[in-house]
């Protein structure tokens, strides 16, 4: 089937992000629809222990707090995310094992539960 | 680990590095000649504008274009795609393109859409990533004013049958508009032979050019509309925008810098030899992609290349994002490649790739044989670990 837009008839699906509140670790706070917190203020460990444990990671270890805080300490110091150099650098660990340690993976698992923006890439 | 010299696997980006000796040429030449060509008498903006008009030359030659007049500068393919089309399109036409088709073609139809009613029809691809010409014949109507296809794709790396889609567009009174971005500089793109109306190109991927710089190459017969409006050096008296070709697409001073680097890239382009370079290029894209089959866990979504395709290979591995996989690549092997969507959603919607994206690594002049390496260690030990 071809994919058709016929004269005059309504299309588009909207894209971007939109807030979607919750109800975690005692509060209500704001994400958006891909799971990842509207604002980066919000986030405290209890916080992150939660998110981690919906994703099926209990407990979280001496290293996945190092991963976590040391996106959370680059953020403040640097208004942005690590870039992947830099977070490799700064975990002293391959991406590739930083990866396996999150579900979810880099972005989905490691930066969501550290409460960083959504870096809104081209998905 | 040892950090290793980038391995720059994103060239249907852009190409990347640039050639020294074209940024030296092109930067000694604006330093000489940077005025505004086709504008003052003074001698120095009449040399400018002879630069200008051995572009448009040179490029309409490279093009099989009869008319340098028709080669229009723009900023891009994305900006010479959205002058075709805004310019040629009416209210309550309908347009006929594909699903392979980037969104410098899908928003501008879209955007046309919403505003004026116009209709269109996305031709679908099928499993060799090409589109049948008969599907595109058949999506023709009586109303349909324009015919837009992808040569090749940002994702797939197919290259599509343009003479033959050309050819049924003619029989039925349709101008095709091909969309060159990734072919023009990888294979042969020629405007009389394929009979197509127009062809927009950039500059500063396959050609070897800087950004910021590209063009539409029309035939005798299309004429789009003035779509903005400006100065053009040409009847300056008159409110009227000037309407003979390039200026009635063109406005304001031209980016010469660009211009003359686009010449220089090609004539870079064209000393290697743009068959030869091509070869090169899609062998070591057949030996990535070789390899990259024999991995459990890679799903390679490109098909095969055939002689005339990109050097374009796309792939996942297991379920890890796409843009993990890219982060991955860069931090610990020092690889660079494009992940997600591509900016083409409806080829990621066709292969049921839309959530996850894909990785694509795309090769280009600079690329070796321990990039190929390099990229089949990575992926091997990125599907191990899944």
């Amino acid at each position: 089937m071809n994919e058709s837009r016929q004269a005059g008839s309504g299309s588009g699906r909207e894209l971007g992000l939109s807030r979607c509140p919750r109800f975690i670790a005692g509060r209500e706070v704001m994400f958006d629809n891909e799971g990842f917190l509207w604002t980066v203020d919000d986030w405290n460990e209890e916080l992150a222990v939660e998110l981690a444990a919906e994703a099926g990671l209990t407990p979280l270890t001496d290293v996945h707090w190092r991963v976590l805080r040391f996106q959370r300490q680059y953020y403040h110091e640097n208004g942005r995310a690590p870039l992947n150099r830099q977070l490799a650098q700064g975990t002293e660990m391959p991406l590739l094992e930083l990866n396996c340690l999150f579900p979810g993976g880099i972005r989905r698992g490691a930066r969501r539960i550290a409460g960083l923006p959504n870096p809104k890439t081209c998905m | 680990m040892t950090e290793r010299p980038l391995a720059y696997l994103d060239n249907a980006a852009t190409s990347f590095p640039k050639v020294a000796a074209v940024l030296r040429r092109m930067v000694e030449i604006y330093e000489a000649c940077g005025v505004s060509p086709g504008r003052g008498g003074y001698d120095l903006a009449m040399e400018a504008s002879e630069l200008v008009a051995a572009a448009r030359e040179k490029l309409a030659r490279f093009f099989g274009a009869p008319d340098p007049e028709r080669v229009v500068f723009a900023a891009n393919a994305s900006d010479a795609l959205n002058l075709a089309i805004q310019g040629w399109v009416r209210p309550g036409d309908h347009v006929v393109a594909t699903r392979l088709e980037h969104n410098s073609v899908l928003r501008p139809l879209h955007h046309l859409h919403e505003r004026d009613g116009v209709g269109y029809d996305l031709v679908p691809f099928g499993d060799s990533g090409r589109v049948d010409v008969a599907d595109v014949a058949a999506a023709l109507r009586p109303t349909t004013r324009l015919a837009i296809i992808c040569h090749g794709s940002s994702v797939l790396g197919t290259v599509q049958p343009v003479a033959e889609i050309a050819g049924a567009c003619a029989e039925r009174g349709v101008p095709l508009l091909v969309d060159a971005a990734q072919t023009a500089g990888q294979v042969p793109v020629d405007i009389g032979a394929w009979g197509a109306a127009a062809i927009a190109f950039t500059g500063h991927k396959a050609l070897l050019g800087p950004s910021g710089v590209g063009g539409l190459v029309l035939s005798p017969a299309f004429e789009p509309a003035s779509t903005r409006f400006g100065g053009t050096g040409i009847d300056s008296q008159s409110l009227v925008h000037t309407q003979a070709f390039p200026h009635r697409l063109e406005v304001g001073t031209l980016n010469l810098l660009g211009v003359i680097g686009l010449c220089e890239g090609l004539d870079h382009l064209e000393r290697q030899g743009v068959a030869i370079a091509h070869q090169r290029e899609v062998g070591l894209a057949r030996r990535l992609r070789d390899g990259l089959v024999q991995l459990p866990g890679v799903d390679v979504l490109s098909p095969p290349l055939a002689d005339g395709d990109l050097p374009i290979v796309t792939c996942n591995v297991g379920d890890v994002p796409s843009d993990d996989v890219g982060a991955i690549l860069d931090a610990d092997y020092s690889i660079a490649v494009r992940t997600g969507q591509h900016c083409a959603p409806m080829v990621h919607a066709s292969l049921g790739t839309s959530e996850v994206g894909a990785v694509r690594f795309s090769l280009g002049i600079a690329t070796t044989e321990e990039h190929i390496d390099r990229a089949l260690e990575a992926m091997s030990a990125i599907a191990d670990s899944c």
